[in-house]
């Protein structure tokens, strides 16, 4: 547990932040899924789970992406920079990252953020992941043109930051944003894995994190393909330490039906455990 | 063991005894908001050695999956939860988690739920062959559809059941309270009579929230059981209630409902309670303990008071 100052916060459309905060521990000790649990503001007093969307270790800060979609967000979204606010983590038990080398990340609405974080662990690795990112809302970023990946004019875009890094990356939207595919984060991750041979797929492994109806989605695609699939979960937390089993979901075990916690036994679950 | 002998060396005037057992502090941690002990032991900066007991998470006969998710919801200054008492069951408890607890750190207090009176006899009679250092009787779960709460607002049945727990066990009985009743005072007699050793007052009140988009309750179970700040005065004035019987028996009180200050600590101790307990305030700052200590001992202190014992029950009423 520590106290963090704010260094930036920025505004995006759609109610969408991203927050930079300090702290050399986190920063150095968070793995990709991870998340950090977060007061808010002195008027709430329960903490909001929030996932770690990238790091700055030479710096010692990283970033959290957040939508506003009720009071908690919407108190830390009044915060400023230089204020302090009090976070526990990094928790939770991360993706596993294995050695497939063709890594397959997907991202819908504010479920981005452990998958970027995932794209800044492996981008320096022998793996070429390719990642999808879906919106509803503008995305919290200015997509632009990319020169990695596959080519294709009318899907284009990429996030920044993801090029920056130099990971292959496409957006996905039904809203018919320019350069922006439109459909379902499932449809393009269909067409792409669609491109691949038999000896590639073997190499995909899926991450995913967004909306659960997303998730079933990328489930039942990762079982048609046959592929490794792992899925961060959210539910509602009070202690996020694992003591008071408020923020359990259903998972099928060896041994049946099991109660996990989120935020202590996940986030990540194997999806084929889920759904 | 480092933070154990400073703690004792710093605050020596929180020392005290409750039901028997020798506490280094007057806080207890609370069942159902510190699992089975060890899970806040992976904050940096807390320990178990600064707490006088910790009540483990309420034990059944048989391991219990606890309800369908949403479990819990903040509501204004509170929380609303519904667990359903999600338990490896008594003998795994047993077996696989007493055996790995510190138990020089802290006493360790069983809680226990039964879905009939011989139920809640038969897990007492377990408990009563392990190390365990008391066994609270949870009759007040407002979130299990049978047992719980359904025992604990009728007072011949909550007698009933410490009856039978108290043949069976020789360790010392603490029995958690509902206030979802009229007559808690009465109640608390029954429970003594039956032969419980000390109090719990209070378990959490019956409550629900709304989402409105969707017109549905946010609990998944529809209604939960409220904590936190919210219940604070109602928790206070129970505990004052059920003080006004008790110290007659020198039976005494876990007082809790809210605690989340020096402040509140203390008016539990001037209202009854011998030692206080902390669960939800625990999941906004899970550093509380010290400064609860720590401002305890200084209220003790600048008041020429030399233990714990010697504010209990000191309310002076108007
Ligand atoms: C492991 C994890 C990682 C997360 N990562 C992010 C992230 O990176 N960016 C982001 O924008 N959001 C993230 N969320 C969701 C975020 O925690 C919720 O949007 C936030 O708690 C909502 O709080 P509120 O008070 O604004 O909303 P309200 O709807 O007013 O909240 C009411 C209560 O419900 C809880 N709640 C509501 N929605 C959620 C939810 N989806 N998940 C958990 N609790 C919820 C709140 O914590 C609060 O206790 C994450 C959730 C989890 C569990
Ligand atoms: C998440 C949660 C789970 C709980 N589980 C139990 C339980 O298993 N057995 C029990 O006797 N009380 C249980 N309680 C009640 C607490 O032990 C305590 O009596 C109540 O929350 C009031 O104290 P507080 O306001 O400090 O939290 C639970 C409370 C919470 C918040
Ligand atoms: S939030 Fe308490 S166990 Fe996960």
């Amino acid at each position: 547990m520590c106290d963090c100052q704010i260094l930036a916060h920025y505004q995006y459309d759609g109610d969408q932040f991203i927050l930079t905060l300090d702290s050399s521990e986190i920063a150095k000790s968070t793995i990709p899924g991870q998340f950090v649990h977060v007061t808010v503001s002195d008027s709430i007093p329960m903490r909001r789970p929030i996932s770690v969307m990238s790091v700055d270790i030479d710096n010692g800060t990283f970033d959290l992406l957040y939508k506003v979609v009720g009071e908690g967000t919407k108190k830390l979204s009044e915060s400023k920079i230089g204020d302090i606010l009090s976070v526990i983590g990094p928790i939770g038990n991360g993706f596993e990252l294995t050695d497939k080398k063709l890594p397959l990340l997907i991202g819908g609405g504010v479920g981005m953020p452990p998958i970027i974080a995932i794209a800044q662990k492996i981008k320096d690795t022998d793996c070429d992941p390719f990642v999808i990112l879906g919106s509803e809302v503008p995305f919290p970023f200015t997509p632009e043109h990319s020169n990695i990946g596959p080519e294709c004019d009318e899907v284009s875009h990429t996030m920044p930051l993801l090029e920056e890094w130099g990971v292959a990356c496409r957006l996905t939207s039904l809203q018919g944003f320019e350069g922006v595919y439109k459909g379902y984060v499932t449809d393009l991750a269909k067409a792409y894995l669609d491109t691949l041979s038999k000896n590639e797929l073997s190499k995909v492994e899926v991450f995913a994190c967004g909306p659960h109806p997303m998730l079933e989605a990328v489930a039942k695609l990762s079982v048609d393909y046959n592929l490794p699939c792992q899925i961060s979960l959210e539910e509602f937390m009070a202690c996020a330490v694992g003591g008071c089993a408020g923020c359990t979901v259903e998972v099928q075990t060896e041994r049946g039906s099991a109660m996990k916690r989120v935020c202590v036994d996940g986030p990540v679950f194997d999806a084929r455990s889920i759904f | 063991m480092l933070s154990y002998s400073i703690m004792s060396r710093m605050y020596n005037n929180l020392k005290t005894s409750f039901c028997g057992l020798k506490l280094n502090s007057p806080i207890v941690l609370l069942s159902g908001c510190v699992g089975f002990g060890e899970e806040y032991t992976r904050i940096e900066g807390f320990s178990n050695a600064d707490v006088g007991a910790i009540c483990l998470k309420g034990t059944t006969l048989e391991p219990r999956l606890g309800n369908a998710p949403h479990r819990v919801a903040e509501t204004s200054s509170g929380m609303l939860n519904s667990i359903g008492l999600q338990n490896p069951g008594t003998e795994a408890v047993i077996n696989d988690i007493l055996p790995s607890l510190d138990m020089d750190e802290t006493r360790f207090i069983i809680n226990i739920s039964g879905s009939s009176v011989e139920e809640y006899g038969e897990i007492a009679r377990r408990f009563d062959d392990t190390d365990i250092d008391a066994i609270e009787i949870n009759i007040s779960c407002p979130n299990v559809k049978e047992g719980g709460v359904a025992f604990g607002n009728d007072p011949e049945m909550s007698y009933r059941v410490v009856d039978v727990c108290r043949k069976n066990t020789s360790k010392p009985i603490i029995t958690k309270l509902s206030p979802n009743q009229t007559d808690i005072a009465n109640s608390a007699l029954r429970c003594i009579n039956a032969g419980s050793d000390g109090l719990a007052v209070i378990n959490t009140l019956m409550g629900m929230a709304i989402n409105i988009s969707e017109r549905r309750p946010v609990i998944g179970n529809n209604q939960g059981g409220l904590s936190g700040p919210a219940i604070k005065p109602i928790a206070l004035l129970k505990v004052h209630q059920v003080y006004q019987v008790s110290k007659k028996y020198k039976v005494p009180i876990i007082g809790q409902g809210g605690i989340a200050t020096v402040n509140d600590a203390i008016e539990f101790i001037i209202a009854g309670a011998d030692v206080v307990g902390i669960g939800t305030a625990l999941f906004y700052d899970p550093l509380l303990c010290n400064k609860i200590n720590k401002g305890v001992a200084d209220y003790l202190s600048k008041n020429g008071l030399d233990c714990v014992d010697d504010l209990v029950g000191s309310l002076v009423l108007n």
